[in-house]
């Protein structure tokens, strides 16, 4: 016993040692490559490889590059909550799904840190000084950013070799583990954010761009709010990202036995990103306030000129995001006894969802032309402008959430009776909740087209807090009164349509897009600034592109990142369980499905 | 196995494509950064002349008060002559020494017949840099029909580029348009007419927009009518920019833009593809349901025994 423990853990370190060299082999590879083009090219303030055009080869590269990014920070979270799940609930399937997407991370890390190294030399290459000026301003970060990859590749690696020794007894170190690989990753986040934001909302700097102060630069206006925002929005990519990849195995799979495990694994990974994505918009709130409080001129520029349009279009995305996860869950209550008793609030719910979208679609701040004004009477239109404004948008998309929210709840309960006897009571104030909660946005939603604008901006708070906490007293309601619930029969898992499968993988490409989009909308407001206000784009790349352009080339990177992803997962499925595993583990994936 | 992922990729594609259809549909437009004359030391001749046109006429906010052609303002006095008059207006001291003083320091020598009033060129609202005000220069001289003696060097560039943050728009054109060679705003600007940095207080900001194209609106206490020029010129949305501005200084929310028309062009496109969409939606919706309740579903499956409410355990 004890020698397989220690050939275990050797091979543990094994494994990690080797990550440690083949990171170290990528950095130094980097290193000189850079260093090498750098003396060999002429200085110049920007330059043009292979005729390429410099933005969009650097867009396509950091684009993909973040998208990996938060797939590799965004599984751990999920690993991490699924493996709790599983000690919770003493299901051995949960521990086997969030060892499954573990094992992804090895072969993830590696192509993330390729394509971090590949954007590094280009920007060295194409934008020489722009790179100086914000390397001497970084300095110390980067020193920081290095240890730190080096500590997450340590401990990834360890919590993924570990991942059979530390068992039982040992699972808490486990776990530890699993924590540290987050911190860890949650670290290399905000400090790659300092670098980010700081190109949006540059401080610390003197009015000559000198160094002042490293925590003020780092401390910017946008910082903490894109780390919330990324963060968050982590959690959802890794859980659309399972999703999708249950989704193919599913329509793949061959036998009943694959079919339910792969259903399973879906509705949990959907479960995460759902989750994680309902407070995103306000996270998006605080980072567009902050924004406006930092430049004014930047906020105008985001919401009213040009980039107007995108946020149509991203209203568009987030409704598709809305109804088909509620199509989602909807056709996932067929395979639930019971669940028929709740068909009948379907359309009613999917009446509020069209009718939030639209509201949330309607255009506000867009340029109306003089023919235009003029046939609309003035700069808004008279009826439909009322629907444009913030105060009706944040109405519909708080109702939107609880929709969501009650479509979930509805499916939680699916096949249960609660048996407690003040059942009755109970399901009357959880209506009760959900009632006061829409009276709430609605009743403030209309209330603020009276108040001067000032005064309406507060408002939002109550209406987002109405729902926060009628969601809470819903599931603190819902978690005593479903204790020891009649059960009418069990899930049945695997017996889904395969339409609902479409819908997940639906779920990951659209939210894969947004991410693209809103990620172009986040660099493209600063315009013709390098960092905005203080260092000049110069390039003749400098102008902002036609939306139509900018969205074929976010779809592109879309489908290269989808590409990309499948040969991670297609590898990872080649390689097996690793060797390390002790016997008996091995097929422990493979039975998941059906232990218990 | 090859035609389900084959069925999936497609199906990637079709929503992508989507995507970028709908982007598409929305106004297709470039923006470009704002061009700007780098005037160096290299700058000579024609050149020097042209960018010293361009800043007398546009960001120096000269024509306020001068003019250099037949038909303009006469609050200075004409500058096609003052090259010509530049070497006897004052003793002691050389033409073009005289001409860059009289921007610089315009009070340092006062040409009889008019008031002080001339900004200097180097402060705010026009904030030359010197090379820009040998430009000016190089360009009075031209005027005057004589030869072209100032020339840029080095330092005088240096003076001038300081990393300037971006403004707001609306200040941008307020800048632009000479408005603050007669407006005081933030402490900047002339006294010919009201200060305007709290008028939104006073005037509704839709109203603001309609007075910059049409004065006779109304006459603000204590100023002469007739002396402010009518700017029906400027585009709708520039002077919408310039009172959304305006609104800001006096804390007031004013989006200068509208809701577009959903009868315009774009929007009914993209009406009609929300509604198409959430048509579908619907139609899918209602299919999937009556095939769900048609007995399709075969019986219990081996599985079932373990599926245990995991729906509820993962909450
Ligand atoms: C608010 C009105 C005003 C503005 C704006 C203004 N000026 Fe003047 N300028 C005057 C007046 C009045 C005089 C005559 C009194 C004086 O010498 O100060 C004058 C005098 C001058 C003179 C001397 C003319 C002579 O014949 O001796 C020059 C040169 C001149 N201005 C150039 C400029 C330039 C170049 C600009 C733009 C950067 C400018 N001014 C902007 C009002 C103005
Ligand atoms: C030649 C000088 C001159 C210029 C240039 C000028 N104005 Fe005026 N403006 C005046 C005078 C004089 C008044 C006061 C008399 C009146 O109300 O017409 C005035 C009044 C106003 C008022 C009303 C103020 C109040 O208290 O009611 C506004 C607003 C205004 N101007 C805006 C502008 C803007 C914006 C521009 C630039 C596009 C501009 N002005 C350019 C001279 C000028």
């Amino acid at each position: 016993m004890a020698r397989a423990i220690a050939t275990s853990a050797f091979q543990a370190l094994k494994g990690t040692y080797k990550g440690v060299v083949k990171i170290s082999v990528l950095l130094v590879l980097t290193y000189l490559i850079a260093q090498g083009l750098n003396s060999f090219l002429p200085a110049a303030d920007y330059r043009s490889a292979l005729g390429l055009p410099n933005r969009v080869a650097v867009w396509a590269v950091a684009e993909l590059h973040l998208m990996f990014a938060a797939f590799v920070l965004g599984v751990p979270i999920f690993a991490l909550i699924t493996e709790i799940i599983g000690v919770a609930t003493r299901e051995k399937r949960y521990d086997d799904l969030a060892r499954e997407f573990t094992k992804l991370l090895a072969m993830a890390y590696t192509l993330t840190a390729v394509l971090g190294c590949v954007l590094l030399v280009l920007f060295i290459v194409l934008y020489p000084k722009f790179t100086g000026i914000l390397s001497k301003i970084f300095k110390p970060t980067w020193i920081a950013y290095i240890v730190l990859i080096f500590g997450e590749v340590i401990v990834a690696y360890l919590y993924w070799y570990t991942w059979s020794l530390l068992q039982g007894v040992r699972k808490k170190w486990h776990l530890l583990l699993g924590l540290l690989v987050n911190l860890w990753g949650t670290a290399l986040l905000f400090v790659a954010d300092a670098w980010v934001t700081f190109m949006m909302s540059p401080a610390g700097i003197d009015d000559a761009n000198n160094l002042v102060s490293l925590w003020g630069v780092i401390h910017n206006h946008t910082w903490m709010p894109i780390n919330i925002h990324r963060l968050l929005a982590n959690v959802a990519f890794g859980g659309a990202i399972v999703a999708a990849y249950a989704a193919v195995r599913f329509l793949n799979a061959k036998t009943d036995e694959e079919r339910a495990r792969f259903d399973w694994m879906g509705y949990v990974g959907s479960f995460i990103a759902i989750a994680a994505f309902i407070p995103l918009p306000f996270a998006g709130y605080w980072l567009g306030r902050e924004i406006y409080q930092f430049s004014e001129q930047m906020g105008v520029s985001m919401m009213g000129g040009s980039f107007a349009w995108l946020w149509i279009l991203q209203a568009m995305l987030i409704g598709s995001l809305f109804l088909a996860s509620n199509f989602y869950l909807w056709l996932g209550m067929g395979r639930i006894p019971g669940a028929e008793r709740y068909t009948k609030f379907q359309i009613g719910m999917m009446i509020v969802l069209t009718i939030g979208f639209i509201v949330w679609a309607t255009p506000r701040s867009i340029i109306a032309t003089g023919t235009e004004m003029s046939a609309m009477g003035g700069s808004h239109h008279p009826f439909l402008g009322l629907f444009g404004v913030m105060a009706a948008k944040n109405t519909a998309v708080n109702l939107m959430i609880l929709t969501t929210f009650f479509s979930f709840m509805l499916y939680r309960r699916g096949n249960r009776i609660p048996i407690v006897p003040w059942a009755v009571a109970g399901k009357a104030l959880q209506a009760l909740a959900i009632a006061a909660a829409a009276a709430v946005v609605l009743g403030y939603g209309v209330y603020s087209y009276f108040v001067p604008s000032i005064t309406r901006i507060g408002f939002s708070v109550y209406q987002v807090s109405a729902v926060l906490t009628s969601m809470a007293l819903f599931v603190a309601i819902d978690i005593p009164l479903l204790k020891g619930a009649r059960e009418i029969g069990a899930i049945r898992w695997g017996h889904i349509p395969a339409r609902a499968q479409y819908a997940l993988f639906f779920l990951a490409v659209s939210f894969t897009w947004l991410m693209g989009l809103m990620g172009y909308i986040r660099s493209g407001i600063r315009q013709h600034w390098h960092v905005y206000g203080r260092v000049m784009d110069e390039s003749a790349n400098a102008y902002t592109m036609a939306h139509g352009q900018a969205t074929i080339i976010v779809s592109c990177i879309v489908v290269v990142f989808f590409l990309l992803v499948s040969v991670v997962f297609w590898l990872a499925a080649r390689g097996g369980e690793p060797a390390e595993s002790p016997a008996g583990e091995a097929s422990a994936a493979k039975a998941a499905g059906s232990a218990a | 196995m090859k035609v389900t992922i084959a069925k999936i990729f497609l199906f990637m594609l079709a929503v992508v494509s989507l995507y970028a259809y709908v982007g598409q549909l929305v106004p297709q437009f470039e923006e470009h950064p704002p061009k700007k004359k780098v005037i160096t030391p290299q700058t000579t001749g024609d050149d020097l002349v042209a960018a010293g046109q361009e800043i007398l006429r546009g960001k120096g906010g000269c024509l306020i008060c001068h003019k250099d052609q037949e038909r303009g303002n006469e609050r200075g006095p004409d500058l096609r002559r003052a090259a010509g008059k530049a070497a006897t207006r004052k003793p002691g001291i050389a033409a073009e020494a005289y001409l860059i003083e009289s921007m610089v320091e315009p009070y340092a020598f006062i040409v009889e017949g008019y008031p002080k009033m001339m900004p200097p060129a180097m402060k705010p609202p026009a904030s030359l840099s010197m090379a820009e005000v040998k430009a000016v220069v190089a360009y009075l001289q031209s005027l005057g029909g004589a030869e072209v003696t100032v020339s840029v060097q080095a330092g005088d560039v240096a003076a001038g580029k300081k990393a300037v943050g971006p403004v707001h728009r609306g200040r941008q054109l307020m800048d632009a348009n000479g408005c603050l060679g007669c407006h005081k705003l933030a402490g900047e600007g002339g006294a010919v007419g009201p200060e305007l940095t709290r008028v939104a207080e006073r005037r509704e900001p839709a109203k603001i927009a309609q007075k910059i194209a049409d004065p006779k609106l109304w006459t603000a206490e204590g100023f002469q009518a007739g002396l402010m020029p009518p700017r029906p010129d400027l585009p709708e949305g520039d002077r919408q920019e310039i009172a959304a501005y305006l609104a800001g200084l006096s804390g007031k929310a004013y989006s200068p833009t509208g809701a577009a028309s959903p009868w315009s062009h774009e929007g009914v496109r993209l009406g009609v593809v929300i509604a198409v969409f959430n048509t579908v939606m619907l139609l899918v919706l209602a299919w999937a349901r009556s095939r769900e309740k048609s007995p399709l579903s075969p019986g219990p499956s081996p599985i079932e025994g373990e599926g245990r409410n995991a729906a509820g355990d993962a909450t």
